[in-house]
């Protein structure tokens, strides 16, 4: 069992707020991220979690008892640090065994654990060796393993990926899940990784400024973001912002000199907002090369000068211009082959899940 | 390194040669100490003062360790050796203890306040031990330990102190701070935090405290003079009073034996401990 709620929980360093009034409810079980730029107030809400940090208000429960005020060690939660944190003068076995014995576990069953983590883990052979004889990837493991052997309520993980390389990174990634699928122990997961967000999440948090901005489904946070933060933190490549002049329900785009006018959904409600300007967020994957069979009214034809092309593998970003904002259109590849020597495209461009966003707040208009 | 070892081989022997030079004139007391305390007096005043002995004579060492008089009791340096040892082993032990678990707060316990604290005890690392004279001695004499081992141990630990806090918190500032998290979450507390994770990384730093405090203590000689009574003196007392009592003539080999006895111990220990000086063994903490 491990639910967590936190209960308008701020904290202060000085004068300085670091979480403003956090409000999340985490069901047993759940993969919860916290993602949000460097200095949002995740880390600092993951050490409150973990008690190693005070906090200023607010309460923090789990399975439903207040543990604000317990110790780190009260609490029976487990942390898989960025660093790893491995004692460096113990051996791997030491590392992982040390909070059983810290808990005066008896030996037999200390041993029994170590063996079963590390048979989970793959790292029976290393169990002899200090942190220093290790590799990145390893450090990973043995670190994981320490937290696997407590059994504890709860999992924290703070940024436990972001020292490795680019491929071990993706292979982490895919075990973290895997081992949460098996294991079912809720976990809190801190990064600035949006794809890792995206990936592993059963639900995000996205944070800034010390506020959760949403707190939802991957896909309701990818395709529903209440607001132009979240819309542009999460996706890669981003959303496209542009700002247009707004005429009735539809939206006017200059491409190449030329006027053009976007259908959006929820015109209606544009139109009783009054806006002059709005900001369109369109995400790149919706601005495709011509595709055949796709008809509908959200469906427009618009040229776009290609200024340059990115080729991806999978497929090609190329970069024009829009009422002179800069924007990025997802091609195939031999779209974007063709776009490039070109230097234009004749784009599909689907506006059935475009966003409107206020200029200035940033909010959700339709 | 190898910007020393790369200019043309002219500037190369003029180094050399420069640091020959500045060699010998610092071993040269040295060896004159020790040839003299093998020579007779007869020898000693007849010959050349940089000559080799004509033959190993130990009867000076014998002299200056047993029966050499300091003052009124002719009982050489041993008691006083052994009185020296009294005082600085406990004060040694005493005042590293502290010092690391001082460091240990400070660097990785903070409090509001710890970093003015830390402030303050370093100023005792720049008063004058001439300051402190006076008070200190009332404050013994108040505490009833004048002229006894244990007055003097008091002193050497509280003056050491603000050294052996200073070496130790600045090396455990250096221990990330996620080992303690890390350990708090495995159910550590503080001192099993401190004996687990900081003890065993914690050797170069205690040899440095320990060749510090002990070459500090043992050498020491103005508190050793004020705050000790007859028969707690300690060794570097009884040389000066060595020294300066003369049945006839001046015993050169004796006095030469005596200091360098006197100065053994100190010697003993950066040989010894001096290898212990390894670096590094955090490597692997954090990400290597």
């Amino acid at each position: 069992m491990g639910s967590i709620q936190i209960q308008n929980l701020t904290k202060s360093f000085g004068d300085t707020q670091v979480l403003k009034g956090i409000d999340l409810d985490i069901k047993d079980g759940e993969f919860l991220i916290l993602v949000g730029p460097s200095g949002c107030g995740k880390s600092t809400l993951m050490n409150s979690i973990a008690g190693l940090e005070d906090v200023t208000s607010g309460d923090i429960l789990i399975d439903g008892a207040n543990v604000t005020d317990l110790s780190p060690k009260e609490r029976d939660i487990a942390m898989v640090f960025q660093s790893y944190a491995l004692y460096p003068t113990m051996s791997v076995e030491r590392n992982i065994s040390f909070g059983l014995k810290m808990r005066k576990l008896p030996k037999a069953e200390i041993k029994k654990t170590v063996a079963r983590v590390a048979q989970l883990l793959q790292i029976e052979h290393l169990l002899d060796r200090k942190p220093s004889q290790l590799s990145g990837g390893q450090r990973q493991r043995v670190a994981m393993g320490r937290a696997l052997a407590r059994d504890p309520r709860v999992f924290l993980f703070d940024e436990p990926l972001s020292n490795l390389d680019a491929k071990l990174r993706v292979e982490m990634r895919t075990e973290i899940k895997k081992l949460h699928k098996r294991l079912g122990t809720t976990i809190v997961y801190v990064t600035h990784d949006q794809v890792e967000a995206m990936t592993l999440a059963d639900r995000i948090a996205v944070m800034k400024d010390g506020q959760v901005q949403q707190f939802g489904t991957p896909y309701e946070i990818y395709n529903n973001p209440t607001n132009r933060f979240v819309a542009d933190f999460m996706g890669s490549p981003p959303m496209n912002f542009v700002e247009c002049v707004v005429l009735d329900d539809k939206l006017v785009i200059d491409s190449q000199g030329e006027k053009f006018e976007l259908k959006v959904p929820n015109g209606e409600s544009l139109k009783q907002a009054g806006l002059d300007t709005v900001v369109l967020g369109i995400r790149p994957e919706m601005m495709t090369e011509p595709k055949p069979h796709s008809s509908s009214s959200f469906i427009h034809s618009i040229p776009l000068q290609v200024e340059v092309v990115e080729p991806m593998g999978p497929d090609t970003i190329a970069f024009g211009q829009w009422n002179g904002i800069e924007v990025q259109a997802r091609l195939s590849p031999e779209a974007g082959v063709e776009a490039q020597t070109s230097g234009y495209i004749s784009l599909q461009v689907d506006t059935s899940k475009a966003l409107l966003f206020d200029i200035h707040s940033g909010a959700r208009v339709n | 390194m190898s910007k020393l070892a790369s200019p043309s081989s002219l500037s190369r022997v003029f180094f050399i040669t420069v640091l020959v030079f500045f060699a010998f004139v610092y071993l040269a007391p040295l060896y004159v100490m020790l040839t003299t305390s093998f020579k007779g007096i007869e020898e000693i005043r007849s010959g050349n003062i940089l000559a080799l002995p004509n033959s190993l004579n130990g009867s000076a060492w014998v002299k200056a360790w047993s029966s050499a008089c300091t003052g009124g009791d002719c009982y050489g340096l041993a008691p006083y050796f052994w009185n020296s040892m009294r005082i600085v082993l406990p004060a040694l032990i005493i005042s590293t203890v502290i010092g690391a678990l001082n460091g240990y707060v400070l660097s990785q316990w903070r409090f509001a306040g710890s970093d003015f604290l830390f402030g303050a005890l370093l100023f005792g690392c720049f008063i004058p031990f001439q300051v402190i004279l006076l008070p200190m001695a009332k404050l013994l004499a108040w505490l009833g330990l004048a002229n006894t081992v244990v007055g003097l141990v008091l002193v050497h630990v509280i003056y050491g102190l603000a050294f052996t806090t200073l070496f130790f918190r600045n090396y455990y500032v250096g221990i990330p701070s996620e080992l303690v998290r890390a350990a708090r979450l495995d159910g550590a507390g503080f001192f099993a935090i401190f004996r687990h994770i900081f003890l065993p990384l914690s050797t170069p730093i205690v040899v440095v405290s320990v060749i510090w405090q002990f070459t500090q203590i043992w050498n020491d000689f103005l508190f050793g003079v004020v705050y000790s009574g007859p028969g707690t003196q300690p060794i570097t007392v009884a040389l000066n009073n060595l020294v300066n009592t003369t049945m006839g003539g001046k015993e050169y080999n004796v006095d030469m034996a005596a200091a360098i006895i006197a100065a053994l111990p100190t010697l003993v220990v950066y040989l010894v401990a001096g290898k212990y000086f390894v670096r590094g063994l955090t490597a692997g903490a954090v990400k290597g």
